[in-house]
């Protein structure tokens, strides 16, 4: 009886509100600079995640039951990312696409400029929901972002297993299989950040499990389903570049194998055709900038491979937590690196098992079923690209996809260990551990460890709130020069673009980098700030001012923020001269255009 | 849609929460308002549609609802741009009502007379006290955990810093604001020099607590030729002959790069 009522759904909520609590106060602690212990922290994540993946465990719950209990687990997760930092946006990305939210609010129009990342207002699906609930509230583009970024997780988890259900034929397996796709490294922070992905993957979840209903449906039907299959692969193809590219070699594949294997069911070329039409159109028509951002970031992560491979440059350290200047950041500390590999260790086992059982069942001869077996393969090859220095992140990019297939895989892996031995709640007991493993695992190979929880970005002081440097000089910005022009370390460039809604120039392209961060003025700077009519210059001694995840939040005595770039940095704008509009402790704002 | 109450319901809600949304001053109302008729009633009016009389099971037709509206919503922004009235709080409470009006319409006409009866009334499942009592408890340490997230708290540790700002007041440039901007952890007194050319110049005595800012106006004589070179400086109390802040401007400004 009692046990009954520790796995009943009122305390699986329950439970999982105290853990997001814990998470909550572990943030809170952070950001009052009392650097708590980060136990509090994964503590509160297991405290969410373990009831519901114990109960998943169980043959019990029915259908619904099971369902809810994912999207528990989805929105107790996503609660996670908000308490992180529910001020302002603080990801990188997010800066960029509230900037776009913002202007399309601004100017009623789509397609404006973004100097951050030039190709994002061509995807601007994410930015044009948003902008709805933006205009039709009055919300800015962090309140509607959260509650847009959150229907579409809550979708995801939804139409995940309703997908992994209707494949496998079991609702107990689908809910594990839910539960496996929380460990990916990607699904606490990064795909809970207000950026095109947040929606676009959803969507091509929705599709797929469209698709799959489709094939289980009778002739008759089959048309409404083939509805919301091509909204949402019209939708993905304006929101955004790789989950649409994804979406269509899916398709592609899909249509061969039905071709290959002679499939009786319907081959599902057209929606082949269709989402290579819209996603190649896309490209062509509107988002031609497309190619010049991905392919040298591709390039590089071939190059890469093919250099550490043949052993030209060493290869890149794991847990290695590189920021983008040369000040130390906290590295991962051992026992959570063992976690990280032990979560890896976990899944190659849980897929071993899977795939051993898979290959005895009928179900192994369904194309999706064979893809996402490919899938479970190809993220472990993917996995090996971390040790390549540049290609990293392509290959943590890609492995978001792959872990789809990895999830359904490991339901069979899950069921198989399920059934050994006699004593089923031990195993159960030992799966939801293992699965914890993952989910903490994924979590730390998936965000520096160093903010994993917050920083304090505004505190108070007597009373009052009080910003960061980073932030005073945004929010001034915003309330004294009406969508100026700034060239500016990329940390401050981001929190420019918002809240601070300037047009606000950052890293390599142009090279504001070099001109921000070198001491002495060469020849090719100035005209260079001209030609891109950047009259405002941030000058920022912070060493950690171009890290664009920790650079713009307070400096915390002898924990971060602290180290310094020579005074030239500053000095030599004075010594143009040029008009020095703003000084903080270590910021300057120079206006290029006032001069004697 | 006689006969069809849940494409009635539907239409009608639209209707009135675009209404609401676009007309009522308070933004919680407007919240409450805009979140159905953006996250939920376009979809559940589409795949009505597409769907017809053919059965889809409840939790799928709330899901699909969800995600069509996301998908609606994507479209719909690409729609609303070809014109040139453009994304508006007016064009999207005009889009979202027509886009479920007429799928339900659709929708309708698509359904067998046969689905007009009468439908069964859904059964709702009906928990105990103690489990909605642990319900209420889990919402509202979960609604703790939010507040607390949104709460700037005493952060003793993190180095605080005062700013100094200076622009013209307006297009005219015959004055500049000059504000100091506290962001320290303690209140702090400074005193402020304002110099305009090398005649004049104002001092202001400068008290500030953490979070607190104030803007002197000071107007900039005209100058038969040439500029006048404002320099503002911070001073700290303690410390009367080191330059703590110091922010420059030549007015008129000449707005050329260099």
């Amino acid at each position: 009886m009692v046990k009954a009522r520790f796995e009943s759904l009122p305390v699986i909520a329950l439970l999982a509100a105290i853990g997001l609590f814990l998470c909550s106060l572990a943030n809170a602690l952070s950001r009052a600079t009392l650097a708590p212990t980060p136990l509090i922290y994964w503590v509160g994540l297991l405290v969410i995640a373990l009831p519901i993946f114990f109960r998943l465990s169980s043959t019990k719950p029915g259908y619904r039951e099971r369902l809810v209990l994912v999207l528990l687990l989805g929105l107790a997760l996503y609660g996670v990312k908000i308490v992180h930092d529910s001020i302002f946006f603080t990801f990188s990305d997010e800066f960029v696409h509230a900037f776009n939210a913002e202007n399309i609010d601004k100017y009623h129009h789509l397609y404006h400029f973004n100097p951050a990342i030039p190709t994002t207002p061509y995807y601007p699906g994410l930015e044009g929901a948003t902008s709805a609930l933006m205009m039709l509230t009055g919300m800015s583009s962090f309140g509607a972002g959260i509650f847009v970024v959150g229907a579409a997780r809550l979708t995801f988890m939804a139409a995940l297993f309703f997908l992994f259900a209707r494949l496998s034929g079991s609702a107990r397996g689908a809910g594990l299989g839910v539960a496996i796709y929380t460990g990916t490294s990607n699904f606490l922070f990064w795909g809970a950040q207000f950026s095109y992905e947040s929606l676009s993957l959803p969507l091509l979840v929705v599709v797929l499990m469209c698709f799959v209903e489709r094939e289980d449906a009778p002739p008759t039907s089959r048309s409404a389903w083939a509805v919301p299959i091509v909204l949402g692969i019209l939708a993905i193809a304006i929101t955004h570049h790789l989950t649409s590219y994804a979406l269509a070699v899916i398709f592609v594949a899909l249509a061969i194998l039905y071709r290959v294997m002679k499939v009786e069911r319907p081959n599902p070329w057209p929606f082949a055709l269709l989402s290579v039409g819209v996603a190649l159109g896309w490209l062509l028509i509107a988002a031609r900038s497309t190619t010049g951002y991905l392919f040298p970031v591709l390039e590089e992560a071939i190059k890469a491979i093919v250099k550490t491979a043949s052993g030209e440059s060493a290869p890149r350290t794991l847990f290695h937590q590189a920021s983008t200047t040369t000040e130390t950041v906290a590295t991962t500390p051992l026992a959570a690196r063992a976690v990280a590999l032990l979560a890896v260790a976990v899944l190659a086992a849980i897929v071993f098992l899977g795939l051993k059982a898979l290959w005895r069942r009928d179900e192994r001869r369904e194309p999706l079923v064979i893809l996402f077996g490919l899938g479970a393969l190809a993220f472990f090859a993917a996995l090996t690209l971390r040790f390549a220095p540049a290609a990293w992140e392509t290959g943590n990019r890609a492995g978001g996809y792959f872990f789809l297939g990895l999830a359904f895989i490991g339901i069979y892996g899950a069921a198989e260990f399920l059934r050994r031995g006699t004593n089923l709640l031990r195993r159960r007991v030992a799966l939801a551990g293992a699965l914890g493993v993952v989910l903490v695992g994924g979590a730390i190979s998936g965000w520096p460890w160093d903010i994993q929880l917050a920083r304090p970005l505004q505190a108070t002081a007597k009373g009052k709130e009080i910003d960061s440097e980073s932030l005073a000089l945004a929010r001034w910005a915003s309330e004294r020069l009406d969508g100026s022009r700034f060239a500016a370390p990329e940390a401050d460039a981001r929190v420019l673009l918002n809240p601070g809604g300037q047009v606000a120039y950052g890293g390599q392209g142009p090279d504001i980098e070099d001109i921000v961060g070198s001491e002495g003025l060469e020849s090719w700077q100035l005209p260079l700030l001209e030609q891109h009519n950047l009259p405002y210059v941030v000058g920022d001694r912070r060493l950690n001012s171009e890290d664009t995840l920790r650079g713009f939040y307070f400096d915390v005595k002898g924990q971060y923020g602290g180290k310094l770039r020579e005074q030239g940095v500053v000095h030599k704008f004075a010594r143009i001269p040029a008009g020095r509009v703003w000084q903080g402790n270590h910021i300057v704002l120079f206006n290029l255009k006032d001069r004697p | 849609m006689r006969g069809h109450r849940d494409l009635k319901l539907a239409c009608v809600g639209a209707v009135l929460c675009a209404l609401v949304a676009a007309l009522v001053p308070f933004e919680l109302v407007r919240l409450v308002a805009a979140l159905p008729l953006v996250l939920f009633l376009p979809g559940y009016a589409i795949i009505a549609l597409a769907f017809g009389s053919r059965e889809l099971a409840l939790p799928k037709r709330i899901v699909l609802s969800v995600a069509t509206s996301l998908m609606a919503l994507v479209l719909g922004t690409f729609v609303l741009n070809i014109f040139p009235f453009g994304l508006r709080t007016a064009s999207w409470a005009v889009l979202l009502p027509l886009v479920v009006i007429a799928a339900c319409r659709g929708a309708a006409l698509r359904r067998d007379p046969a689905d007009r009866r009468p439908r069964r009334r859904m059964t709702l499942p009906r928990p105990a006290p103690a489990s909605l009592a642990l319900g209420a408890v889990a919402v509202l340490i979960a609604a703790a955990a939010l507040v607390l997230a949104q709460k700037p708290l005493p952060a003793k540790d993190a180095v605080g810093f005062t700013a100094l700002w200076m622009l013209p007041t307006d297009a005219r440039e015959d004055a500049v604001a000059v504000g100091v901007i506290s962001n320290e952890q303690h209140p702090a007194s400074y005193r402020l020099e304002v110099s305009l050319g090398k005649s004049q110049s104002k001092t202001y005595r400068v008290d500030l607590d953490p979070g607190e800012e104030r803007v002197y106006e000071v107007e900039v004589a005209p100058r038969a030729s040439g500029r006048t070179h404002v320099v503002s400086t911070l001073y700290r109390k303690g410390r009367p002959g080191h330059v703590y802040r110091r922010v420059t401007s030549w007015l008129p400004r000449q707005m050329t790069f260099p």
